[in-house]
């Protein structure tokens, strides 16, 4: 898109899509409904942001970290009817700790002809195959399950995610809480014979909050 | 408007292409201090000697040292009949982009039927300019011929004539000068015509047939005939291979690895042009290159749909050519194609819609492969649901490099709830007092639900599965094992987790 030459520098430097600013912008972008209205409430516009990276830090699996993802993402494979142009989105698996189920993932509502699943084989390759899938245009959500992720790679994955216009999800243990990172969002799922607590850590354009037993 | 169905007769116009130098020109271009020797009967002669050594005196018939003594310089090359089949091949198959009917006539013929060409290439002038200006540039001295038969074509390309024959009529006027010495008979066949005071093909059509036949064979009265266009001269087609084979042989061993991906990369350009005028696509592709004493490395390639883009081809290459070990320098490289399938056109959208800008995106096909390119085929793939009763069998994963990875999806529909994440292997789980335990003792949330089944194979299981929950509260699918174990308790495994 061409632009005009005589934007001031500053200006520049703010387009530059490393540049955040906690609450300039002017209304945050729409964002994809989680299905769940009490998390939506809390997230700025309306739901997951899209074209950015979220991280999950989780203590566990199996306290419904997949669970909390599955309306959205259902919502973003569905082949709309006549809307042959736009072809749905895929959803890609990047290293996996388990094998996602398919049964179940039908009953999610998750298309299965969107599903790419993919097995790197060293840590390096997990992020590499992460930002190809990302930056593609062709995944509307990358799933990854990295081994480490500094704050340099979650820049990279949030880069990747901006240009491929694709959502990216990292699931992180508990222990890189302290870490800094890119991400545009950051949550907390934890698990107890109480329930589950969801805590935003971090929201670009909204505020930490915590939630309870929101699945 | 219907129209005009001519009953015209199945006129043939046969391009004659006889190549008199074959042999030299088929050990390398434009050598002009080159000399073929051949063997006959036990000594070493001079066949044919390139411009300079012909300047130099050098004749077809001289020993070798008396072609040396005559120029010093000059390099002396024992004939090849393969290399020279080959390069005819060659020829060959850049003929078939003036006519579909190219034929191999001999050791150094090839007959066009360009009766059908005429009119694309704008007339016989210029298709005879075409060709003949093709033929030069690739370094041919060529004697082309037109005539309505195959056998008078190649007479008279043969007796370098620069005939060009239309009308059958004529065919009989245009052969009759013609030297004996043009038609591929036997020397002592000659030598008695030649003694009957007959040597041209004009004093042969006067002899008596019945004599002619009786004395010389029917085959050749056969030949005459054909010639003539009295009897039908049907032949082969010759067809190019489908699969496509180049090699680059070095001159010294290389171990530049970016002279390696330029020399591929041409390769992969000879590839797309040869299957572009097939309108072919291929999935597989694979990269030989050869060391001096090491074995051979090989690199395949392949992509999740045929693709013959030569750019597309490349782009994988280099992916793959980053995590290559070559052992040795490497002398010669190899691409072979793998097996083609039709290419069909696909016509783009207009812009109507225009949601994405798409341009600088590529496909989900061109994803997997540049992935697989570099993490391999087995690591990337898709699932899909499989409508089977025991857990570990109700999914399968889905090869998105098939031919056909578009296939219908099976839609399994199932009440009972399932996990998000199954375990590759059950995981036994430790007891205590019959209890199960995952970070602590299992709550039961819901169950059983009594899976028992596939006894028709060997993998028939007997299970109970249940819904637990741990204490620190993760979702988990347990089962007990029912079957084969008396006395003892039963045994517990982890099957899955309610991600």
């Amino acid at each position: 898109m061409p632009r005009t030459s005589d934007t001031s520098s500053l200006e520049k430097l703010l387009e530059n899509p490393r540049v955040w600013r906690a609450r300039s912008r002017t209304g945050p972008a729409e964002g994809l409904s989680s299905g769940y209205a009490q998390l939506d409430r809390l997230l700025p516009g309306g739901g997951w942001p899209r074209q950015a990276l979220t991280e999950i830090l989780i203590e566990q699996y199996g306290i419904g970290e997949l669970q909390l993802l599955m309306p959205a993402l259902a919502s973003l494979c569905i082949e709309e009817p006549g809307a042959e142009a736009v072809e749905p989105g895929w959803i890609a698996w990047v290293a996996p700790p388990f094998q996602p189920y398919p049964p179940a993932l039908q009953k999610c509502g998750i298309n299965l002809a969107r599903m790419l699943i993919v097995r790197p084989k060293n840590d390096s390759e997990v992020l590499w195959s992460a930002e190809q899938a990302l930056s593609s245009g062709t995944c509307a959500a990358v799933l990854l399950w990295p081994p480490v992720l500094d704050d340099q790679a979650s820049r990279r994955l949030q880069l990747a995610a901006e240009k491929g216009g694709s959502w990216a999800i990292a699931f992180r243990p508990l222990s890189a809480r302290h870490e800094p990172s890119a991400a545009a969002l950051r949550l907390e799922l934890s698990a107890s014979h109480q329930g589950t607590r969801l805590a935003i850590l971090k929201s670009r354009g909204g505020r930490p909050a915590v939630l309870h037993n929101v699945l | 408007m219907s129209l005009p169905i001519t009953a015209a007769k199945a006129e043939q116009l046969w391009f004659c292409v006889y190549l008199p130098n074959l042999p030299l020109e088929a050990c390398g271009p434009g050598d002009k201090d080159l000399a073929v020797i051949e063997e006959q009967q036990g000594v070493h002669r001079v066949l044919l000697a390139g411009a300079h050594a012909r300047a130099a005196g050098v004749l077809p018939g001289q020993s070798p040292n008396a072609a040396l003594a005559l120029l010093p310089t000059l390099k002396l090359e024992e004939r090849s009949v393969i290399r020279e089949q080959q390069v005819l091949e060659l020829l060959a198959t850049w003929f078939e982009q003036f006519s579909s009917f190219v034929c191999i006539a001999g050791p150094d013929v090839l007959l066009l039927e360009i009766a059908g060409s005429l009119r694309l290439f704008g007339g016989l002038k210029r298709l005879r300019r075409q060709i003949a200006t093709g033929l030069d540039a690739q370094g041919f001295e060529a004697s082309l011929a037109i005539a309505p038969t195959p056998l008078a074509a190649t007479w008279l390309a043969r007796g370098r004539r620069r005939a060009c024959v239309r009308e059958p009529a004529n065919v009989m006027a245009a052969l009759r000068n013609l030297p004996l010495s043009c038609l591929d008979w036997p020397p002592t066949v000659l030598e008695s015509l030649a003694g009957m005071g007959v040597t041209d093909i004009g004093d042969c059509l006067r002899l008596p047939r019945e004599g002619f036949a009786r004395r010389f064979g029917v085959k050749r009265l056969l030949q005459l005939d054909r010639a003539l266009g009295r009897l039908p001269d049907p032949r082969n087609s010759w067809r190019a291979p489908e699969r496509f084979c180049a090699d680059f042989e070095m001159t010294e061993e290389q171990s530049d690895r970016e002279l390696l991906l330029a020399i591929c990369h041409e390769l992969l350009q000879a590839h797309e042009q040869f299957l572009l005028a097939r309108q072919l696509g291929t999935q597989r592709l694979l990269f030989t290159f050869f060391h001096l004493k090491a074995k051979a490395t090989s690199l395949p390639l392949g992509g999740a749909r045929a693709d013959r883009a030569s750019d597309h081809w490349y782009e994988l290459l280099r992916l793959r050519f980053e995590k290559l070990v070559l052992p040795e320098p490497v002398i010669a490289i190899r691409l072979r194609g793998g097996t083609t399938q039709a290419l069909h056109g696909a016509s783009g959208r207009l812009a109507f819609h225009d949601r994405v800008p798409r341009e600088h995106y590529y496909s989900m096909s061109q994803l997997a492969e540049r992935l697989a390119a570099r993490i391999g085929n087995e690591s990337v793939h898709g699932v899909n649901a499989v409508a089977e009763h025991r857990p570990q069998y109700a999914w399968s994963t889905r090869d998105l490099f098939a031919a056909r990875a578009a296939d219908a999806l099976t839609r399994v529909r199932q009440g009972i709830e399932r996990p998000l994440w199954l375990l590759p292997e059950p995981e036994l789980l430790s007891m205590d007092n019959g209890h199960p335990l995952h970070q602590g003792r299992l709550r039961f949330v819901s169950g059983p639900e009594r899976l028992e089944t596939g006894w028709w194979d060997e993998y028939g299981i007997a299970r109970d599965y249940y819904t637990a929950v741990s204490p620190r509260g993760a979702g988990l699918w347990v089962f007990r094992n029912r079957g084969r174990q008396r006395g003892g308790e039963a045994a517990w495994y982890l099957h899955g987790i309610f991600g």
